[in-house]
């Protein structure tokens, strides 16, 4: 059996837990806690540990999906899930231009290992005051050959999307 | 719909980035107690700014300034309200009323002024609303101002580490140039130390290496590239690391390499969900 793994990041409250649940064929097994630290002015619940799903493709192959916590006491986790990912996405709430910063530093902390596939996910387009994803970019000021892609984490047509595009990444860099 | 946000979270000169390169139109409305301003762009360009408590119509501008009489004053907005489409400023200059280099230099430097007083806001609500247009009475510029020659100015009023540790997190990366940066560098004036940093990007040197060529201090090349960057003149990068290591001391194994036929399964699969 050959696993392969996708991780979901992003700055708390981006929405990686409820992406996550939108497309996995099992129960998510969410280390969900009451939140304490600065997290508690946001959200009730927050992941304390990560969260994971996943996509049976076949008898021999399966797709696991970690999302990062979102705390950030619990950065050290992100190394730990990133060894040996095929490919990111990074969430971004579109409707909090305060966790921009954030999510560069995300960015930055996945790229200084090493270039990996990863596509950005505008998400929570389907409230009122979000910024569209062109807005976003110039935001986050990614270059012109990231993708950055409209979600709605709560919407599996939509997941589909960003998980389909990242995969469209990632096969460019794969081999014969 | 509007973009709305503080600019303790989203800076002034990262807006200026995003209504330039997004091509934008519209007005972004700042506040913070009881001040409030307005900044309208055409296509990416600033065209006005108001301050609220500040003289919002042109004439009544220019006759503080000096420039006009209020007899001229009256005699152009009576002439723009028999002329529905045109901006005040357009009418002075088409009626010879003030020359149009003159009173593109007066509202200019006024309108800078007041974005500069912007730069020194720590926070403040804002919201930008796309497609909107200023009063034609308004102290309109004929020729709209490149943003970039705002940022530069602004960024050069930032003297805190904090604002620029956030982009440039250490003197350690290397600089280079974003794709024709000459072309950009046509609307910025920049001062004689700034052109000293300027012509020593090379994309291999780091900011370290730069400051101990040009004999400035750490600080002050940050400072400086920190406004090329907001402009969107210069990159900064990270020096690739030699052998990734984790933190608990173990090299990094490599990019997985996959075959094309495995993600053509996992594709496959995840369409048909
Ligand atoms: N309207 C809307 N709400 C969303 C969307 N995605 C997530 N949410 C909501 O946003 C909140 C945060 O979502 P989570 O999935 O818990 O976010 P998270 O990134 O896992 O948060 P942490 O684990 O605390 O970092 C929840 O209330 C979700 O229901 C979306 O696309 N649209
Ligand atoms: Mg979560």
């Amino acid at each position: 059996m050959q696993t392969v793994k996708m991780v979901i990041s992003g700055a708390v409250n981006a929405g990686k837990t409820e992406f996550i649940k939108t497309i996995s064929e099992i129960e998510v097994v969410s280390t969900e806690r009451r939140a304490t630290d600065d997290t508690k002015l946001i959200k009730k619940e927050t992941t304390v540990a990560m969260d994971f799903g996943r996509i049976a493709v076949g008898d021999d192959l399966v797709l696991h999906l970690f999302g990062t916590p979102g705390q950030k006491r619990f950065d050290f986790m992100w190394e730990i899930l990133s060894e040996g990912m095929l490919g990111l996405v990074i969430l971004v709430d579109s409707t909090r231009p305060e966790t921009f910063r954030e999510t560069n530093r995300i960015i930055d902390f996945f790229m200084s290992y090493r270039e990996t596939p990863y596509v950005v996910a505008a998400n929570k387009q389907d409230r009122p005051n979000a910024w569209s994803p062109d807005e976003l970019r110039l935001a986050l000021r990614l270059p012109t050959h990231i993708k950055v892609l409209p979600c709605t984490a709560n919407d599996r047509e939509s997941v589909k999307l960003v998980l389909l595009e990242l995969l469209d990444v990632i096969m460019q860099r794969s081999e014969d | 719909m509007p973009l709305v946000g503080n600019i303790r979270d989203f800076g002034l000169s990262d807006f200026l980035y995003l209504v330039d390169r997004g091509y934008k139109t519209g007005c972004l409305h700042l506040s913070r107690a009881d001040e409030m301003a307005s900044l309208y762009f055409d296509k990416g360009k600033l065209i006005t700014a108001i301050r609220k408590d500040d003289v919002a119509i042109v004439t009544d501008l220019l006759v503080r300034k000096g420039k006009l009489t209020p007899i001229q004053a009256a005699q152009a907005t009576q002439a723009q309200r028999n002329d529905s489409g045109a901006s005040v400023s357009q009418i002075l200059v088409n009626l010879n009323l003030i020359g149009r280099d003159e009173l593109q230099r007066v509202l200019q430097q006024h309108i800078e002024e007041s974005v500069y007083l912007l730069f020194g806001w720590s926070e403040g609500e804002f919201r930008f609303e796309q497609g909107q247009r200023p009063e034609l009475t308004a102290p309109i510029l004929l020729t709209p101002v490149p943003v970039e020659h705002l940022i530069m100015e602004g960024v050069r009023r930032i003297d805190e580490w904090g604002r620029i540790k956030d982009r440039i997190p250490s003197t350690d990366m290397v600089v280079k140039f974003i794709e024709q940066p000459t072309e950009r560098a046509k609307g910025i004036n920049l001062a004689a130390e700034e052109w000293r940093v300027f012509a020593r990007i090379n994309g291999k040197d780091t900011l370290a290496e730069i400051a101990h060529k040009t004999n400035m201090s750490d600080f002050d090349v940050c400072r400086i590239v920190y406004g090329f960057l907001t402009a969107g003149l210069v990159d900064v990068l990270r020096k690739p690391a030699p052998v990734p290591m984790l933190a608990t001391g173990r090299p990094l194994a490599e990019a997985p390499r996959i075959k094309k036929s495995l993600v053509t399964r996992i594709i496959n699969r995840i369409r048909g969900m």
